[in-house]
């Protein structure tokens, strides 16, 4: 019989410990999740064992040594191995305690050692040659110990038990396959539908939503039209927006969002690398929202460039319109908004403003921070 | 001088939008063809042999990209400007790459669609601000440098396509820079050209990780 290409039929690293619902140490809770049965069922079944000279202990022990803590990667190698010596020392009080001869259990376990190792899709980092070697080590072994220890007994004594193993393996191995298999299928079949809920419900909550509110006030089609298109982007491209978040790009590109809510215009932001959000950043966004909150007030115009330009050598920002445009000399003295909040800002933290406009040619209003 | 009438085909397929464009567009461009799929729109390119296809990027059956590469060699004369409602670098950079002469988004006003339509039947490329951005970034230097100039930007390109991020149109840019109005879209032509050649690995990572080249 070829042993290759068969493989454990319960995918061991798949089952993580719980935190939620544990007893001990989530280890009984983590297994029923990954089979999808009760954890109840689970447990009984250990403390079954337990009756049998403590199998249900050790196999405990050296599940918890093995599976990996919940949100963890996988144990070390050394705890590995410790909890694979528990298993195997537990399957073995677990066949002596239901009565079967010592002659036959040891031997067995070798052999079946030997099979897992075979089989193992873990490697305990050890080369494939080695394990394949230290496996047909252990089926031999267990041959040999068995061949000697039974050499004076009755054949009847020795097969029965052996047969009746060799049987409910038979049956025990394709019914855990299937069972793997369809447990695989069914779970797929749960996310496809969780999703298709959550997308029905996003729809929802938030498209619906606003036709419904466009049909009552037309008159803020705009404005709420560009809110959804907002909140449907974030949803749908969740990584761009996920990498940017907490950063400076993140802040004006929300700061951006409103304005527009604010003053009912369109603010166009564009931008090009970006950078931490430190207090200096923040300085720059203050900034660059009074600039953009001045243009969506006075310009006249319905919408507002905004480029962020973050770089090793500096960040720039640029907030333009092409309104009605102002004398700049004649105004920026008693403006507050402009002294104070854009230029006195960026120069509290080494930053400088710039102010470019003239009637009837738009403002751009450049911040940069070395 | 006179403006020439510039025939387009307008493959799109939401009704709505096409109908949209269509009123939008002005009365120098004539939509001579309409197609909602991928293989209603090859056939009657071919056929009607346009100026300027307009293209959504989004097509139930393959995307703007399949009908480029069906179209384009046996019509090099025909020039694409892709069209979107997202301004996601992924879109950009399929349709860009498969030969668009230029990319805007549906939110675009029908004027500067109109205006859009002319540059691109002259030959000429046509950068959206958030198109800009993007190839900022993806030629940003520093990262990968490469001895090929393809992966390079000059620093007046880049001087150009920073004022195309900040909004300025072709005209406000050379009257900035104190170039003509040529040497403008020369240069945004020569960073399309790149964009279309280039190894750069974030290009080629976006077309890659899409399955779109």
């Amino acid at each position: 019989m070829s042993v290759g290409p068969l493989r454990l039929p319960l995918a061991l690293p798949r089952i993580t410990r719980v935190e939620r619902d544990r007893v001990v140490a989530g280890v009984c809770a983590g297994i029923a999740d990954a089979v999808a049965v009760d954890p109840t069922l689970v447990r009984l079944v250990f403390a079954l064992l337990a009756f049998a000279s403590g199998a249900g202990i050790v196999a405990y022990l050296g599940a918890w040594a093995m599976l990996p803590a919940p949100g963890s990667p996988v144990p070390p190698r050394g705890r590995r191995i410790g909890g694979l010596v528990l298993l195997v020392w537990a399957v073995i009080l677990a066949l002596r305690g239901l009565g079967l001869a010592d002659s036959l259990v040891w031997p067995l376990a070798l052999a079946a050692a030997g099979v897992v190792l075979a089989t193992s899709s873990m490697t305990f980092g050890l080369r494939r040659r080695h394990l394949q070697a230290g496996a047909v080590v252990l089926v031999v072994l267990g041959i040999v110990l068995f061949v000697e220890q039974n050499s004076g007994g009755s054949a009847s004594t020795l097969l029965a038990p052996g047969a009746v193993a060799v049987a409910l393996m038979l049956v025990l191995v394709p019914w855990a396959f299937r069972l793997v298999r369809e447990r695989d299928a069914e779970r797929a079949e749960r996310v496809r539908s969780e999703e298709r809920a959550d997308l029905a419900a996003r729809v929802h909550d938030s498209v619906l939503q606003t036709l419904t509110l466009i049909q009552k006030e037309p008159g803020d089609a705009r404005r709420l039209a560009r809110r959804q298109e907002r909140e449907l982007r974030a949803w749908l491209y969740p990584d761009r927006e996920a990498a940017a978040a907490g950063t400076l790009a993140n802040a004006v590109e929300s700061t951006a969002a409103e304005i527009e809510e604010l003053h009912g215009v369109r603010v166009e932001v564009v931008r090009t690398g970006d950078a931490p959000l430190d207090e200096r950043a923040q300085a720059l966004v203050l900034a660059a929202r009074e600039a953009m909150a001045n243009a969506a007030r006075h310009s006249g115009v319905e919408e507002v460039s905004v480029f962020l330009d973050a770089g090793a050598a500096g960040i720039s920002l640029y907030v333009r319109d092409r309104g009605t445009g102002f004398d700049v000399e004649a105004v920026a003295a008693d403006r507050r908004g402009l002294s104070e909040s854009i230029r006195g800002r960026m120069e509290r933290v080494g930053g400088n403003a710039r102010i470019v406009s003239a009637p009837g040619e738009g403002t751009e209003v450049e911040l940069e921070l070395p | 001088m006179s403006i020439p009438l510039r025939r387009v085909v307008l493959v799109e397929d939401h009704d709505l939008f096409r109908a949209g464009v269509r009123a939008g567009l002005g009365p120098t461009v004539e939509v001579v063809g309409e197609a909602a799929t991928v293989a209603d729109a090859v056939p009657l390119i071919k056929a009607l042999d346009p100026d300027v296809v307009l293209l959504d990027v989004h097509l139930p059956d393959g995307g703007g990209q399949a009908v480029i590469i069906q179209v384009a060699p046996e019509r090099p004369g025909v020039k694409f400007l892709a069209l979107s409602v997202s301004d996601a670098a992924e879109d950009v950079i399929g349709v860009i790459r498969a030969g668009a002469r230029g990319y805007v988004t549906k939110a675009i006003s029908g004027d500067e669609l109109t205006a859009a339509v002319h540059r691109t039947a002259d030959g000429d490329a046509v950068f959206s601000p958030r198109l800009a951005g993007f190839v900022l970034d993806a030629f940003r230097s520093g990262e990968a440098a490469s001895d090929s100039e393809l992966d390079q930007l000059t620093a007046r390109e880049r001087e150009v396509l920073q004022l195309i991020a900040r909004g300025y149109s072709y005209k406000e840019i050379a009257a900035r820079l104190h170039l003509s109005p040529r040497t403008v879209e020369s240069h945004v032509s020569a960073v399309l050209r790149k964009l279309q050649l280039s190894s750069r690995h974030e290009l080629t990572r976006w077309a890659a990780e899409r399955r779109l080249i």
